[in-house]
């Protein structure tokens, strides 16, 4: 199992500690406010109250054995950089930090930083898309040409097996894997419905309404089909 | 002569209320059998006679949830909630939809 640290625990500090921990991993969560450490502190494996500008302190609570540390000192740049920079110096193997300008960002990469997250620009840019195209719900870039996208069943393809719908003869797309949802009554009588994933779909499967498909492959073709 | 009034508007108000649940039941028939538009026009109706019944948006939500219209089954948790704020299967379809 791997072990985290997470140093600083605004809005984004909190989510990563949360998400990492509701997946089984061991999270160390730290902040020099009190309250923010109290938050936490009934779900993460470690919360500590502490300067993470102050080696002495990070060594005595061992963050030289994590694997991951994800500094998420966005608003005190100077605090950020220097945090980085005593973990890459303690050994810590694999830094994660959020950055709030491009400078900030670069200086973050040149410090052996090894992923530099810009939450804010990077939320600005999925509601942009999710905006500008309602239909896509997810969009991975694996490349500048290539992506994952989550996008509901168009209209005109609803109805129709996938090998009828030709996404991968007309778009050059594939379809890893499709979403339906299944209506159902629960125990307590209340109408609901449960997600099936249908993963690596079969030609004859066929799409609804509703469904969403998982579609890997160049953005020309993708963007093709979003536009129908 | 007043008691009479009352019981005649009583009976209408009971009568209303059973109209209404008949309609919820017609909906929810239409959303097992997956006929998206059929459960929306009957508990659209249902939500025209009786505009504060939490059960009328939290059925429309999920309708508008399964044709992946996310905007408005939001809205109708949302409504449902600002009526019942312990409705309990709008909060957690609601809370699922907060941020996609």
């Amino acid at each position: 199992m791997r072990k985290f640290a997470v140093i600083g625990l605004g809005r984004f500090g909190y989510g990563v500690a949360k998400t990492l921990t509701e997946k089984g991993c061991e999270v160390l969560a730290i902040d020099s406010d009190e309250e923010k450490v109290k938050d936490v502190s009934n779900f993460v494996t470690h919360a500590v109250q502490l300067d993470a500008t102050d080696e002495d302190a990070l060594h005595h609570v061992g963050i030289q054995y994590v694997d991951v540390a994800v500094v998420s000192i966005g608003e005190n740049i100077e605090a950020s950089i220097l945090i980085v920079m005593t973990l890459k110096e303690m050994g810590v193997k694999e830094v994660v930090a959020k950055a709030v300008t491009p400078i900030h960002g670069k200086v973050l990469r040149n410090i052996g930083v090894s992923k530099v997250v810009f939450p804010e620009r990077d939320m600005a840019i999925k509601i942009a898309n999710s905006l500008a195209v309602p239909n896509i719900l997810e969009q991975i870039e694996l490349s500048s040409e290539y992506s994952i996208i989550e996008t509901t069943v168009p209209e005109n393809i609803a109805g129709r097996t996938l090998i009828e719908s030709g996404i991968r003869d007309r778009f050059g797309v594939n379809v890893i894997a499709v979403k339906k949802r299944v209506p159902t009554i629960t125990e307590s009588g209340e109408p609901d419905f449960v997600e099936e994933w249908n993963v690596s779909p079969m030609p004859e499967d066929r799409l609804e309404e509703g469904d969403v498909l998982v579609l890997l492959g160049p953005n020309e073709g993708l963007n093709k089909l979003k536009k129908g | 002569m007043v008691k009479k009034e009352e019981n005649d508007f009583n009976q209408k108000q009971a009568d209303r209320k059973a109209k209404v649940k008949d309609l919820i039941e017609m909906g929810e028939f239409y959303f097992i059998n997956q006929k998206w538009d059929n459960a929306i026009e009957v508990l659209g109706k249902a939500q025209k006679m009786e505009p504060n019944n939490p059960d009328v948006y939290y059925n429309l939500g999920i309708v508008y949830e399964m044709k992946n219209y996310l905007e408005e089954a939001k809205h109708m948790f949302e409504k449902a909630l600002k009526i019942k704020p312990d409705h309990e299967c709008s909060k957690k379809h609601l809370n699922k939809l907060v941020g996609t």
